[in-house]
């Protein structure tokens, strides 16, 4: 008979021997029964079954592999830390089942309302009333403020020194071209050229802005300050562009022409 | 049958367990505890979502902190709780080898308990740090991670001097959880406090920690109880051994890939939700392999099945496993994603996760473990059937209610043309119905606690029969019914 | 299967996501390469990198804290991932007076100077990312008011009293004793006679905070998502 070795359980203390060292089998096993009977009734654990393994499983495995392809579809170049959208990304029309915007305005409204909030930057030398407070040139009733659009353009964008139309001179008149865009130059053109007490009657389109600050760039001294003699010279002319009919409707904000009926 | 190899099994197995027996208590009777406190503040959180004013003149219990409390002692308090004292049991049982640390594994679980506990309290007082289940200010995570350490590093090597011969399949399982929790729960916590200046990467760890909690956590001690559970309570081999190991694989190899996917739409790089998304809905094939492989095993003796208190919370364990399978797949569907990744369909799917799926293994385990370690008996059939019920029936009210209730809460806000006020009321039916069903829960996990503090009492029954869900005067297996005394000496 | 079988496998598995997922995005995003305007293309120039100030960050940790995030986010995702763009206010103003349409996806130079972006879990409530945008739109200057009055009680705030679950914040507030004049500070609420109810410090980061929400801006070229129009020139 053999007697179970104790050696391997040190938590065990011998004198109050947890569990049976009988001799005897039948003794010691059915102290352990009493003793342990959850621990003894247990059986041995098994893992190695071989039953054959439903196919259903992998058809099933399959659909998911699909579906998780359809998520891994939106995922774009793998591993391209640069990329936070999708690859082509263009946004859906945001205002479909919604109504469309504000309402259309009239041409040469719509223009002089934006052209306002542009001139607040010129406020500061040609005044609130445009008349410059005798300092500055006045804008009302100006010959190049009403003249061609070519020669008003390029003062804009690249400022002006020496003598203005009347032949005074007031100093130098800084650049306000960078960062304009072509719907700014258009807007504050249109609206000094119909406001301060002038009613020159037409608007100064986005098109012929865009052309304006072309002509601007491909000057021989692109970025400096224009003298009268350069104007005269070069720019005694209107900007390039089809009219626009100040009473045609556009959309107040980005004043593209709106057609009627919408 | 008295042979000499059964009882060297015996006496081999008794002396484990008895070496691990306060540590394993411990953990199984705080965890409850913190599990009373985690559905207590569940419900307070959630009568919160339809009724603001209850209880809204204190600052400690505002929405927000106490749902982030509810959240931290279910997952920190109980469900880490349970998975420590089920994997030390497990791994000691399979490598054959006794516990020579329990003093150690007891201390660091106190420790464990009682960053925890300062950490909640952080929460409520308004100290959390504003990270999903990562809400305890930053004292904690480092005790926490290195009493973990203490407490597993003699499971480890007692897998390393485990008997040669067969691995269990439970014990890679097992393995796989102790190293992957150290190191996601470290890196994640370590990236996010340690590193600032990356909102938009901290926002990332977190999603992707949240995952690995459930996936790398949760998922493989889960399963592994399982795998042990079943085939021991039935005497029946697992239904086919290739299916585990390809199981376990798959789930190693994609589960540390998901998470990202409910950043969906953020701006972090773009493959990174969809790589998440993929994962997520893979999940679903390792979560089908061991549910179905140990379901067909269960189906072998659905009537022990349906006897053992074990072996129904165990096999209904793995049949939310498969449900949690399936809403992995359902809720990570792009189409599907786009309308329910901000409702309370995540909620319900962590619930599930947690509560569904490893809370009613963990059950499954405590009731086999706690009397091998008490050495008495369950005390009351009523008790573990009312347990069982209620718990079912609150599952399905707040996991499915809230998947379900997400996706209509998501359609709600994905119409764009009605004013908000429809989203948000579309939410409160279902936010009821989850108060109601936390409120069951906690009625449930009543009867539980009751039965195991009296079990933690030593007032079990002495009996050498098990506590069965049959009527008594029905066909008994185990023959007829003695009686047995622990107290008296085992020796003359 | 062997251990160490097993331990390559898993350290591989394992270690290959965890670097190329977690780590690796983590870093990479801490470095946030500034995007320039391109001249001419670009109505404005220079470098596109917005800041926040310390004010800010205070605000967000006021709402950490308090778990706002359970219940609101704080993204708009681009139109494949969700419907937030066409909801008017969340990822700017349909119809702005100056700029017409303002809505954008939300780009990560919006979480710029946080610790945490919180993007949020459910959206029991609305998305907040343009929420400083959306109250100046309807409050104008009255606009803070509005907010410390939402977040003393939400029932009190007749633009969501009817339906609002959001949470009383009372405890952010103080109540004080009226000496001499009420104050300027003191909330347009119901309170016992001689007193008032002022903001408390916590409650002035989050507003500042929540009203600093605005992430409408114009975006270069290279982030802008916008259909081309015929006709806009920027």
């Amino acid at each position: 008979m053999v007697e179970p070795d104790f050696s391997a359980y040190p938590m065990q203390d011998p004198h109050k021997p947890d569990l049976d060292d009988s001799l005897n089998v039948t003794e010691s096993h059915d102290r352990l029964v009493r003793e342990a009977a959850a621990v003894a009734r247990e059986k041995r654990v098994n893992d190695g079954g071989r039953e054959p393994v439903s196919l259903w499983l992998f058809a099933a495995s399959a659909v998911i592999l699909i579906a998780a392809g359809l998520a891994l579809g939106k995922a774009g170049n793998f591993f391209d830390y640069d990329e936070y959208v999708q690859p082509g990304y263009m946004r859906d029309n945001l205002n479909e089942g919604g109504d469309e915007g504000p309402p259309p305005v009239d041409a040469l409204k719509g223009y002089m309302a934006k052209g306002e909030k542009v001139y607040g930057k010129c406020i500061g030398c040609h005044g609130p009333d445009g008349k410059g407070g005798g300092a500055y040139p006045s804008l009302a009733g100006s010959q190049w403020v009403l003249g061609e659009t070519d020669r008003l353009a390029m003062i804009i964008l690249n400022g002006l020194q020496g003598p203005t139309s009347t032949g005074k001179t007031y100093g130098v008149m800084p650049a306000q071209g960078i960062g304009m865009s072509p719907t700014d130059l258009a807007s504050v053109m249109t609206y000094i050229r119909n406001a301060f007490g002038n009613t020159k009657g037409d608007v100064v389109t986005v098109a012929m802005a865009t052309e304006g600050i072309k002509i601007s760039e491909g000057r021989a001294k692109a970025g400096q300050p224009l003298t009268k003699e350069e104007l005269d010279a070069d720019h005694a002319k209107d900007l390039p562009g089809d009219p626009l009919d100040p009473a045609a409707k556009v959309d107040p904000v980005t004043l593209n022409p709106v057609e009627e009926g919408k | 049958m008295a042979t000499l190899e059964n009882d060297q099994d015996t006496i081999l197995r008794a002396s484990i367990d008895r070496s691990l027996r306060h540590p394993v208590m411990f953990f199984f009777t705080s965890g409850a505890a913190w599990l009373a406190v985690a559905i207590l503040l569940g419900i307070i959180s959630s009568a919160k979502v339809h009724s603001p004013g209850f209880l809204d003149s204190c600052p400690w219990m505002t929405y927000g902190r106490v749902t982030a409390a509810h959240q931290t002692a279910l997952v920190y308090g109980w469900g880490c709780q349970a998975a420590f004292g089920m994997a030390i049991w497990l791994m000691a049982r399979l490598s054959r080898q006794t516990c020579r640390n329990a003093g150690v594994i007891l201390t660091a679980g106190h420790v464990w308990n009682l960053a925890l506990s300062l950490g909640v309290i952080g929460i409520l007082a308004g100290a959390g740090t504003g990270m999903p289940w990562m809400e305890m200010p930053s004292f904690a995570w480092m005790p926490m991670l290195l009493s973990y350490i203490a407490i597993v590093v003699g499971s480890m090597v007692q897998f390393k001097v485990r008997p040669e011969g067969h691995t269990y399949i439970s014990q890679w399982y097992l393995m796989a959880a102790l190293i992957w929790f150290p190191w996601f729960f470290g890196s994640a916590h370590l990236l996010v406090h340690g590193f600032s200046g990356s909102p938009l990467g901290a926002a990332g760890v977190n999603a992707w920690f949240r995952s690995a909690m459930l996936l790398m956590l949760f998922a493989p001690v889960g399963i592994a109880m399982a795998y042990y559970l079943v085939p021991k309570v039935l005497g029946r081999p697992v239904y086919n051994y290739s299916l585990s190991l390809i199981g376990f694989w798959s789930l190693a190899i994609i589960a540390p890939w998901a998470g990202m996917q409910k950043l969906t739409g953020v701006p972090i790089p773009n493959f990174l939700p969809y790589l998440g998304a993929f994962a997520a809905i893979l999940f679903a094939v390792p979560a089908a392999m061991a549910g179905i492989n140990l379901l067909k095993t269960a189906t072998t003796d659905l009537a022990t099945v349906n006897e053992s208190p074990t072996l129904r919370f165990t096999v209904w364990g793995l049949i939310f496993l498969l449900i949690f399978g399936l809403a992995s797949v359902l809720l990570n569907l792009p189409s599907v994603m786009r309308i329910t990744q901000f409702t309370i369909s995540g909620y319900g799917y962590d619930v599930l996760g947690v509560y569904g799926f490893f809370s009613f293994i963990a059950f499954g385990a405590i009731y086999f473990i706690v009397p091998r370690i008490t050495r008495r008996e369950w005390l009351s059939r009523r008790l573990i059937k009312s347990h069982f019920f209620l718990s079912l029936y609150a599952v399905f009210g707040i996991a499915l209610v809230a998947i379900f209730g997400g996706l209509m809460q998501g359609v709600g806000q994905e119409t764009f043309t009605s004013a908000w006020e429809d989203a948000a009321d579309r939410v409160v039916p279902y936010a009821v119905m989850t108060t109601v069903s936390w409120c069951f829960l906690l009625v449930s996990n009543f009867f539980f606690f009751v039965h195991l503090t009296l079990m933690w009492l030593r007032l079990g029954r002495r009996s050498s029969h098990p506590t069965l869900l049959v009527e008594p005067h029905h066909h008994d297996p185990h023959g007829p019914e003695g009686d047995i005394d622990n107290a008296g000496p085992a020796v003359h | 299967m062997s251990f160490r079988n097993f331990a390559i496998g898993l350290t591989v598995s394992f270690g290959l996501a965890w670097f190329s997922v977690v780590v690796l995005p983590f870093f990479k995003l801490r470095e946030l390469s500034p995007v320039s305007f391109e001249e001419g293309v670009d109505p404005k120039s220079g470098i596109y990198f917005p800041k926040t100030t310390g004010r800010v960050v205070d605000g967000a940790r006021v709402y950490a804290e308090n778990g706002c995030y359970q219940c609101h986010t704080q993204v708009a995702r681009p139109t494949y991932a969700g419907n937030d763009l066409k909801r008017d206010g969340f990822a700017g103003l349909k119809a702005d007076p100056d700029r017409g349409d303002t809505r954008r996806e939300s780009n990560p130079f919006d979480y710029v100077g946080l610790d945490f972006a919180q993007i949020g879990v459910t959206r029991n409530g609305p998305d907040l990312i343009n929420l400083g945008r959306r109250l100046r739109a309807t409050y104008g200057d009255e606009a803070d008011e509005h907010l410390y009055r939402h977040l003393y009680d939400p029932r009190l705030d007749p633009a969501v009293a009817s339906w609002s679950n959001c949470p009383s914040m009372k405890f952010l507030f103080e109540k004080k004793e009226i000496q001499g004049q009420v104050s300027d500070a003191a909330l347009d609420v119901a309170v016992e006679d001689g007193f008032q109810i002022v903001p408390g410090p916590a409650a002035k980061a989050l507003v500042s905070y929540l009203l600093s929400l605005q992430h409408d801006d114009v975006v270069p070229s290279s982030m802008n998502y916008a259909p081309v129009v015929p006709g806009n020139d920027g």
